[in-house]
């Protein structure tokens, strides 16, 4: 039996005026109900709505609170020594830095990037090993090529220092406490022992072949026959970026640019390191312009030269 | 082969002369051919410009011809050329506060014909404490010379007792030669054989009591140590 063509399809023009249009699909849209259209008001759209936690801006003021006022500085690591402590007459391990034209590249905005920080540069780089982006980036703000950038957050507008300028040992006063942050030496592919601190199996006592082993991985039938996610495991070890919180600034030395923090530092020798006011003691109560010279950027001049 | 002529043979010199020839033409003949025999061999791009070189390859490299031209702020003075080993200048600075005059640095000073070696007996005065006396029998030089330190041996109620002393620590109000080593010098760097009984020195008590009784009255009888003191002695 053939079927019926719908009053719709009937109305359509016969086949010879248009040849090309399908007559099975409109049969088969008839049947089709049309939807009740989706009612936009079904979600909460008022701006006096308390902020989602899980969206970005409620982030931002979580993290608010824990932001340090002033900039930090970018150090690269020299080797370790030890002082004398001049009260205790104790030699003190400590670690020492050195600033290397440690300058301001740029900053970020709340307005415009979301969050507010300083873009710190140090070193520097011959032109022809660095793109034309990257160039283009150092241009506009009118600063010299560096050879590494680290952002630092800082909490509002009043954090940011002048473009150009340049920030020296004195940013940091002895006695102060710091966070060092930089990137840990690679280990490569580490066993348990080494990774984790596992115990490993004993030298002797009939043990053969087996003395630095994971061991087990978990139990057997009681918890799921299977190793549960996070376990801890053989693995690349270091390379990562770690944090010392609290370091003691035991030295500064402005003309030669060195600082000497108590401890040791993440990193190996000639490795760059991040430092700022540690986030677990009182913010430093130091004049912002302390240790951050405003040199200016040149970014008018250079548009001229060019 | 000379082409000397023979008088036998007149036009014989000729014919090395047309030997060459002939193999000449045979290589110029090889040649020629080659190219037709070998399109392989032949250039498929134009010769590069005058001013190419094998780096512009990269993307990377490439001059910016036509492109314009990024300003390059020059960099500011490096802190190597101010401060090459900030490690070396952070001792330089402990030094200046830790030995103003030098005097320590001196009597330990590896080319100083007159320091304190193994061997000779050591007085130490501390800031807090008493003074400890006895045989030097070790120097530990380490690292840099902040490290310096020194092993002195003594016998105190018939036990023997050793004390390492950092000679640059703050504690260490001054460091005195009592008395150089007796007889010829010590053949090892630490005179660790003193700590078996056949070797022991014993009590250096008696010697040191008599040094603190002549540099308190002044009078030097002659003692080998007696001299050497005054040159040698505390910051």
């Amino acid at each position: 039996m053939p079927p019926r063509l719908s009053p719709f399809v009937q109305r359509l023009p016969p086949r010879f005026l248009c040849p090309a249009v399908p007559r099975s699909f409109f049969r088969a849209l008839g049947s089709i109900q049309p939807k009740p259209r989706t009612n936009p008001e079904r979600f909460n759209h008022g701006h006096d709505l308390p902020v989602l936690i899980s969206s970005r801006t409620s982030a931002f003021l979580r993290k608010e609170p824990m932001l340090p006022l002033r900039t930090g500085a970018i150090a690269i690591k020299k080797g370790m020594s030890a002082i004398y402590d001049p009260v205790t007459a104790k030699r003190i391990p400590c670690t020492v830095l050195q600033l290397d034209r440690c300058q301001v590249i740029s900053h970020k905005r709340r307005d415009i990037h979301g969050y507010w920080a300083v873009q710190v540069g140090c070193g520097t780089k011959e032109a022809h090993n660095v793109s034309r982006p990257e160039r283009g980036h150092f241009a506009a703000q009118g600063v010299p090529l560096k050879r590494h950038l680290a952002e630092f957050r800082v909490k509002n507008a009043e954090g940011l220092p002048e473009i150009g300028s340049t920030i020296s040992a004195d940013l940091f006063q002895e006695g102060q406490f710091v966070d060092a942050r930089a990137i840990t030496r690679g280990m490569g592919f580490a066993g348990g022992m080494k990774r984790h601190g596992f115990s490993g199996q004993p030298a002797s006592h009939g043990n053969s072949l087996t003395h630095r082993a994971m061991g087990s991985a978990g139990a057997s039938q009681g918890s799921g026959s299977r190793v549960l996610p996070g376990k801890k495991m053989a693995g690349r070890m270091g390379a990562e970026m770690h944090t010392v919180q609290n370091l003691k600034i035991l030295k500064v030395d402005v003309e030669n640019g060195i600082i000497v923090v108590n401890g040791a530092v993440p990193g190996p020798k000639k490795g760059i390191v991040k430092l700022q006011d540690a986030i677990m003691k009182p913010w430093p109560n130091i004049d912002p312009s302390v240790g951050v010279s405003g040199m200016g950027s040149t970014a008018e001049k250079l548009e001229a030269s060019v | 082969m000379s082409l000397a002529p023979s008088s036998a043979r007149p036009l014989a010199c000729l014919k090395q002369a047309l030997r060459q020839c002939r193999a000449e033409r045979h290589q110029l003949r090889q040649y020629a051919t080659a190219e037709s025999h070998y399109p392989s061999l032949q250039t498929r791009y134009p010769a590069p410009s005058p001013g190419f070189r094998t780096s512009h390859a990269t993307k990377q490299n490439r001059p910016e011809v036509n492109m314009k031209k990024i300003a390059v702020v020059p960099p500011p003075r490096s802190i190597k050329k101010v401060c090459p080993d900030p490690i070396e200048a952070l001792y330089q600075s402990q030094l200046k506060t830790l030995d103003p005059t030098g005097a320590r640095t001196r009597l330990f000073a590896k080319t100083n014909v007159d320091r304190a070696q193994v061997g000779d007996i050591l007085l130490v005065r501390l800031k807090s404490g008493d003074p400890f006396s006895g045989v030097c029998i070790n120097i530990r030089r380490r690292h840099s010379p902040i490290d310096t330190a020194v092993l002195l041996r003594n016998q105190l109620t018939r036990v023997g007792v050793e004390m390492w002393f950092k000679i640059y620590s703050p504690n260490v109000e001054g460091i005195e030669v009592v008395q150089r080593k007796q007889g010829r010098r010590a053949r090892r760097a630490k005179l660790y054989y003193m700590r078996k009984p056949s070797h022991d020195m014993g009590s250096v008590e008696g010697v040191t009591a008599q040094y603190i009784r002549q540099r308190a009255g002044g009078t030097t009888r002659g003692k080998a140590g007696g001299q050497k003191k005054k040159s040698k002695s505390k910051k």
